[in-house]
């Protein structure tokens, strides 16, 4: 070809063209960007086999096939490598036409190269992007239609553009339900006007929304449910924003909710109607609930009170110690218990027994307490303390006197006796009835004697029944007491046997014992019979397991209404012709009973008298004889 | 005069920095509006008692309760008081590494708190007590204030 201002254009334009005579495909007219294809310039006259550049062979095949068939040919960004430092991919689209000569048969193949390298390069990346957005797509929608919510998007009016198909399984709507219509179709009557304008209201601000609402379920009932909005944070410009939210099923929370409500509600009825101070407080021990009565009783409210100001209502001198307690219930979960005055509105303080417990209830730990007022037992307690104490002052000042006079008249009383023995060995009397009348003031001065003799012992003894109790051998008891009795038994030549080995120990008092041995012998002697020397048996032994003393005597016997607790009353005797005063039996009743004893009596009126005494209600183990 | 306690849960637990940043900034502020107190912190648990003039502690409580930091704000008392029981605001926390916060203003340790003073009334004492005892557990035995020697009532 001839060098043409054609060619000039064609030098230097931004395609590749290239011409190809003849058919070896020798190299014609080559422009400068088909050299940087071929990778630099192509020797004219040579076939383009012998200096294919950066041409891959099958692209010569098909050169040679369009040289052949006349058919064009065009390859869309055929991918050239280029060789050198680090350089990319280029893309091309190629063109080949057949050039026809004057007779219209093919003399050569034209060659067109144009640059796509960018245009490819933007339309891979734009299509990883697609792939890319596909699968995070795919991987929105599968978390949003697996996730038990609702969700959906709308836009600025509250058309719906997306709603997830949980809302048709739950409607129980159809897939082709026209959703905007209906939704607020199935919103409970109640919550639908707040509903819409809440939702109107955000989106019109353009913020989110949280709000609850009942919805009608596929079976026809309403359920509570929770829908968060959030408007989309990165929007073009001029494009319309859309919301994204989720609906939530609350129905059973609520519920909960409303179940603690009521069940909260019943406790402070119940409590207010309970004319008590109730209380509860927290786990950490912060009062948060106090009864009706209790503001009543105080004439505070709760606000008043406060979480620790109960402890203000105690009196000055208690409240570090309740403080102290109730912090130590507190940390241990002890129950709290303890007696406190309670400052009433009128400031009068009464006690109050305050009693709190730690219990678990439907929302974790709490303390349940209340407060009893005992005002009136305490107060009454104390009076009958005070009147307790009182009398038995009094008891043994009474005892005291009684002693003390006895005591006191035992001297002049021996006195008396002197000088009327004195009198009577000097005295000579004219009187016949001298002698007698002289014999009965001696008995009368006896009389006297021993009254207050048994007097003085009474109340001895009588004090001595608080006295501790110890282990103690009948017999040696005895044997002490016998002692004493000696003279009366040699002078009456009485007679004494024992068979204590059934039961010979007892638990009792020392001096209780000596009493009740003492009176019971002496009354043997006493009512001996007249016609006989006095003959006693003393026997010790275990009847059910409780030892049992009998003491029988062949004396006067005696008329006996009851067997049991025969009910000797002081100075109530039916012998009276025996000197006595009448109190012995008495005292050993009542030393038996407050043992929880008790004295039998079988008599036979001019035979004998049998005293069997019960000790006490139960004994401890005694040991048998060994 | 008026004193507020509450107690709260912190959101995330707060790390020695977290402390150590809080204690010098609260120092700083309350020392300026002469508010005095205590604070308590222990694994996400947060007390406070903090004394002042009603129209500062006021809105600093308004403003504690909307920080973040923490949720679940439960105030126990605010009411007025006739005198002040701290002389200074000061923070009782373990710090995990107790080097660096032994000289440290207005730190103490648990242990080292002092009994509530004789000024508070009884029933806010054994507040401190329980809050104490709510945030630090049973670790720290709690006293309260000596008996008072009233004459007995009727």
């Amino acid at each position: 070809m001839r060098n043409h201002p054609e060619q000039t254009i064609l030098r230097h334009m931004p395609a590749g063209v290239a011409t190809l005579q003849g058919p070896e495909l020798r190299y014609g007219f080559v422009n400068e960007a088909m050299e940087t294809v071929l990778g630099g310039p192509a020797p004219a006259g040579t076939p383009i086999m012998e200096h294919p550049g950066f041409l891959a062979s099958d692209l010569l095949e098909v050169m040679q096939q369009v040289y052949t068939s006349g058919r064009p040919f065009t390859a869309k960004a055929y991918c050239l490598a280029l060789p050198g430092p680090g350089s990319p991919d280029r893309y091309y689209d190629l063109t080949l036409e057949p050039f026809r000569g004057a007779s219209d048969a093919i003399t050569g193949l034209l060659l067109f190269t144009v640059d796509v390298t960018a245009q490819e390069e933007a339309r891979q990346q734009a299509h990883r992007l697609s792939v890319e957005t596909r699968r995070l797509d795919t991987r929105l929608r599968v978390l949003t239609e697996t996730v038990p919510q609702i969700t959906f998007t709308l836009d600025a009016k509250g058309h719906y553009e997306y709603v997830s198909p949980q809302w048709y399984y739950f409607t129980g709507q159809p897939p082709t339900a026209a959703v905007d219509a209906i939704w607020p179709l199935l919103i409970h009557p109640d919550d639908r006007l707040r509903v819409l304008y809440q939702s109107e209201a955000a989106r019109t601000a353009g913020t989110g929304w949280s709000y609850e609402y009942r919805l009608r379920r596929h079976d026809g009932q309403y359920r509570w449910l929770l829908s968060r909005a959030l408007p989309e944070q990165l929007h073009t410009p001029g494009e319309p924003v859309y919301w994204h939210g989720a609906l939530t099923e609350i129905h059973d929370q609520r519920e909960l909710t409303e179940a603690l409500r009521r069940g909260e509600a019943e406790l402070r009825f119940l409590a207010d109607s309970i004319p008590e101070l109730i209380w509860t407080a927290t786990a950490e021990g912060f009062i948060d609930y106090y009864n009706r009565h209790t503001s009543e009783y105080s004439g505070l409210n709760q606000k008043e009170l406060g979480p620790t100001g109960w402890v203000n209502l105690l009196a000055p001198t208690e409240q570090a110690e309740a403080a102290r307690q109730w912090v130590h219930s507190i940390a241990t979960g002890e129950a709290f218990e303890g007696v406190f005055r309670m400052r009433r509105h009128d400031g009068q303080y009464r006690w109050h027994i305050i009693r709190a417990r730690q219990l678990a209830d439907g929302q974790g730990l709490r303390w349940f307490g209340a407060c009893t007022d005992v005002d009136d037992q305490h107060r009454l307690r104390e009076v009958l303390q005070t009147q307790y104490n009182e009398l038995a002052r009094t008891n043994y000042d009474l005892d005291t006197f009684v002693y003390t006079a006895s005591h006191d008249l035992k001297q002049p009383l021996v006195n008396l006796r002197g000088l009327f023995e004195e009198l009577s060995l000097v005295a000579s009397f004219n009187d016949p009835q001298a002698a007698t009348m002289l014999h009965m003031v001696e008995d009368a001065l006896a009389q006297l004697e021993l009254t207050i003799q048994d007097l003085a012992a009474t109340v001895q003894d009588q004090r001595g029944l608080s006295a501790p109790t110890e282990r103690l051998d009948l017999r040696s008891t005895a044997d002490e007491i016998l002692l004493g009795l000696r003279t009366q038994f040699e002078q009456t030549g009485a007679t004494l046997e024992f068979d204590l080995e059934a039961a010979p120990t007892l638990h009792y008092s020392r001096a209780n014992l000596r009493s009740i041995l003492h009176n019971l012998l002496s009354n043997a002697l006493k009512f001996a019979h007249p016609e006989r020397p006095a003959r006693i048996q003393v026997r010790s032994y275990l009847l059910e397991g409780q030892p049992v003393l009998a003491v029988q005597d062949n004396g006067l016997g005696m008329k006996t209404s009851q067997a049991q607790s025969p009910g000797f009353r002081p100075f109530a005797r039916q012998h009276t012709h025996v000197p006595g005063a009448g109190v012995g039996m008495y005292l050993v009743q009542r030393i038996l009973a407050s043992y929880g004893g008790q004295l039998e009596v079988a008599s036979t009126l001019g035979e004998g008298t049998t005293f069997t005494v019960h000790w006490a209600a139960a004994q401890p183990e005694v040991a048998p004889a060994a | 005069m008026h004193h507020i306690a509450y107690i709260s849960r912190a959101v995330h637990p707060l790390t020695d920095e977290d402390l150590h940043e809080l204690l010098t900034q609260c120092r700083r502020d309350n020392a300026q509006h002469q508010i005095t107190g205590i604070l308590f912190y222990s694994h996400g648990k947060i007390a406070q008692l903090f004394e002042g003039e009603p129209a500062v502690i006021e809105p600093l409580f308004a403003r504690i309760s909307r920080d973040g930091r923490h949720s679940h704000v439960q105030k126990l008392i605010d009411k007025p008081i006739v005198a002040r029981s701290f002389s200074e605001w000061s923070m009782a926390f373990h710090p995990l590494e107790p080097v660096g916060f032994e000289t440290l203003q207005g730190f103490l340790m648990p242990h080292h708190v002092p009994t509530p003073p004789a000024s508070l009334s009884i029933a806010d004492a054994m507040l401190i007590d329980l809050v104490r005892l709510a945030v630090f557990g049973g670790a720290t035995p709690p006293q309260a204030p000596a008996p008072r020697a009233d004459a007995e009532p009727t």
